[in-house]
């Protein structure tokens, strides 16, 4: 444990050694350590791993962005999934052929042109899932957009134009010129800039006005609106602010090789998944957050395919896992890993002060 | 022309008339003392001032010219009327600076969305309102703990903080619910000091509502006294105390009546 301790030391001052220099060194240092994984994982286990590397990013988004409403603003969403959905089936039809098959819609724009709508119309969507914060809180809201979230889904699952039982297949991948992105090894780089640009912009908003807005509103609303905070108005754009985030990983999902969609990836298990990601990184921490996706993204690939028989019927284990270290983690560490690593931060400043004092007095 | 006014100002919870027409005058560049024994709707009034609670039909308050009945608490806090609570409600998870950062929320020069796209200026304006911000923090002797949680200050700490964040929001009226409440004798007397160096330094004017008397006798030129949601009495703190409505809201008619036959040997 002192080793670990003593490596992230070394690691948070490199850091910030680093950000004396140039603010944005640190984050271009992180970056260009990203671009060879897909290479180390193809060599060391399978091409398959950076598949999952690919999802991991794409919740790590998801995930960045529920922290905005949820960390930030305090306010519980539980329809974050829903906006993922609006986000995946919006592009996917804007870009899809016409008549392709069936009753399936399809617009047959490019893709650089349906991603952003399919963010604008998911960014309209989290207007609409952030109504219910202006009256409800806590549980109440929790439900409200549960509701909203799941009726998404129940949606695209009936309405033949929107892929409803077989999905939607064939979804065509982003090109640039003749160049193609459609293995995964080219795939992750698109959605690993994209994710370290929203952790990027996550922090901006988080060290603005507008995030310490959130954060009063999080904790006390009669204080904030005294302060002259708009509530209403601070609510509703943090929602929008995360079904941006919801938008472009859905977005991003929908072109991702193999180009399929299913109702099925956007149900309340994954809504739950998404959730465990942001209770494990810590509730408002977003370096939390993001190892938070990291470890249940691959705890998730790891336990799916885990079956144990009781009176010769299949049990899928992965629901009681999740479910209960949900339990556990809510019961035993309620702050995350995003708790660790601000009691660490705490510690160093606290070091750090008593030495200058020291300093003064020798 | 006074600076806050409030006409037939009423409030009622279901049967309950917490506030039952209250007209009031506070003139600029004073300290205005608001009295009265425990449930007489001081606190109500303040929420029915600062846009809390709206106030019933009929009522009208006017702030600096503009009348800002029946709207939203934020608006009425970007006209300069700013207040403290009795119960406090620091923003404790917030740094200290962050919280005074946050009351001069409605001063901040940039759009919302400003962080995605004019970062540089974000953090230009930002830093400037820092060095403002650690200079106030500075004065009321917080500046050392400008970077611990809030909720890990002490008591009086924490008063002194929630003085520091209405003030943040520069603004012309100052609300003061029960200041003192908790403290010292010792501490009372320097935060009042604290307060009126204050009211100097931004020119205030300042609404007090304070159960210590003595507190209200030596700061206030004005004093009004409410009961029961009316109010009862008004004037220098010298009559105040001598009216026997007064006197009997505080100790009640039987009391009062010995008092009088006391005072009249």
């Amino acid at each position: 444990m002192n080793v670990f301790v003593l490596i992230i030391e070394k690691i948070v001052a490199f850091g910030e050694t680093l950000a004396r220099k140039h603010r944005l060194l640190p984050w271009v240092l992180a970056y260009i350590a990203l671009l060879p994984l897909p290479y180390i994982l193809a060599s060391l286990f399978s091409e398959y791993l950076i598949n999952l590397a690919n999802r991991a990013c794409l919740f790590i988004l998801l995930a960045v962005g529920l922290n905005i409403v949820k960390g930030f603003c305090g306010q519980v969403t539980v329809g974050h999934i829903g906006l993922y959905a609006i986000g995946a089936v919006t592009s996917a039809i804007l870009a899809l052929e016409p008549g392709s098959f069936g009753d399936t819609w399809g617009f047959g724009l490019s893709v650089w042109v349906a991603i952003p709508i399919a963010v604008l119309v998911t960014a309209l969507a989290g207007v609409i899932v952030g109504l219910p914060s202006v009256r409800l809180e806590g549980a109440y809201l929790a439900l409200a957009t549960l509701g909203l979230g799941e009726s998404v889904r129940i949606m695209i699952a009936v309405t033949p134009q929107l892929g409803s039982s077989t999905g939607l297949m064939m979804i065509p991948p982003p090109t640039i010129g003749s160049f193609v992105f459609e293995s995964f090894t080219s795939y992750y780089y698109l959605v690993m800039t994209t994710a370290v640009i929203g952790i990027y912009f996550s922090f901006s908003i988080l060290r603005s006005a507008t995030g310490r807005a959130f954060q009063a509103i999080r904790e006390d609303t009669i204080a904030a609106s005294v302060n002259g905070i708009n509530v209403v108005k601070y609510k509703l754009l943090a929602f929008v602010l995360s079904a941006v985030y919801a938008g472009l990983a859905g977005a991003l999902f929908a072109h991702m090789p193999p180009g399929y969609l299913h109702h099925n990836n956007f149900t309340i298990i994954e809504m739950v998944t998404l959730l465990l990601m942001v209770v494990l990184g810590g509730i408002g921490n977003v370096w939390g957050g993001v190892i938070g996706a990291i470890v249940v993204t691959i705890a998730y690939d790891q336990t799916k395919d885990l079956v144990f028989y009781f009176m010769d019927r299949p049990i899928i284990i992965q629901p009681i896992v999740f479910g209960l270290s949900m339990v556990l983690l809510v019961l035993f560490m309620p702050r995350g890993i995003g708790g660790w690593i601000e009691g660490f931060q705490r510690n160093r400043r606290f070091i750090k002060q008593s030495e200058e004092r020291l300093d003064g007095t020798a | 022309m006074a600076l806050l006014e409030t006409r037939n100002l009423s409030k009622s919870f279901g049967g309950l008339q917490a506030i039952n027409e209250v007209s009031l005058k506070v003139e600029p560049n004073t300290v205005h003392g608001l009295i009265g024994p425990n449930g007489s709707g001081k606190s109500t009034f303040f929420n029915l001032l600062t846009g809390v609670y709206q106030p019933d039909a009929g009522s009208y308050i006017e702030f600096d010219g503009i009348d800002i009945t029946d709207k939203p608490a934020h608006f009425i806090a970007e006209q300069g009327l700013s207040r403290t609570f009795q119960l406090l409600r620091l923003y404790g998870e917030l740094s200290v600076l962050d919280n005074v950062m946050v009351g001069y929320h409605p001063h901040t020069k940039y759009s919302p969305l400003a962080p995605f796209f004019k970062g540089a200026e974000v953090r230009r304006q930002d830093a400037i309102v820092r060095d403002e911000m650690m200079e106030l923090l500075e004065f009321i002797g917080l500046a050392e703990h400008a970077e611990i949680p809030a909720a890990e200050l002490s008591g009086g700490q924490r008063r002194l903080l929630a003085l520091g964040r209405a003030i943040a929001t520069r603004p012309k009226l100052l609300l003061l619910d029960e200041p003192g409440a908790g403290l010292s004798p010792v501490n009372v007397d320097n935060l009042m000091a604290t307060i009126m160096t204050l009211k100097e330094r931004y020119n205030l004017t300042i609404v007090v509502v304070e159960h210590i008397l003595k507190v209200v006798m030596n700061t206030c030129e004005t004093v009004s006294v409410l009961d029961h949601g009316q109010k009862i009495s008004e004037g220098t703190p010298e009559f105040v105390k001598n009216d026997p409505a007064v006197v009997e809201a505080y100790l009640g008619r039987e009391m009062a009546d010995e008092e009088i036959r006391a005072a009249m040997g």
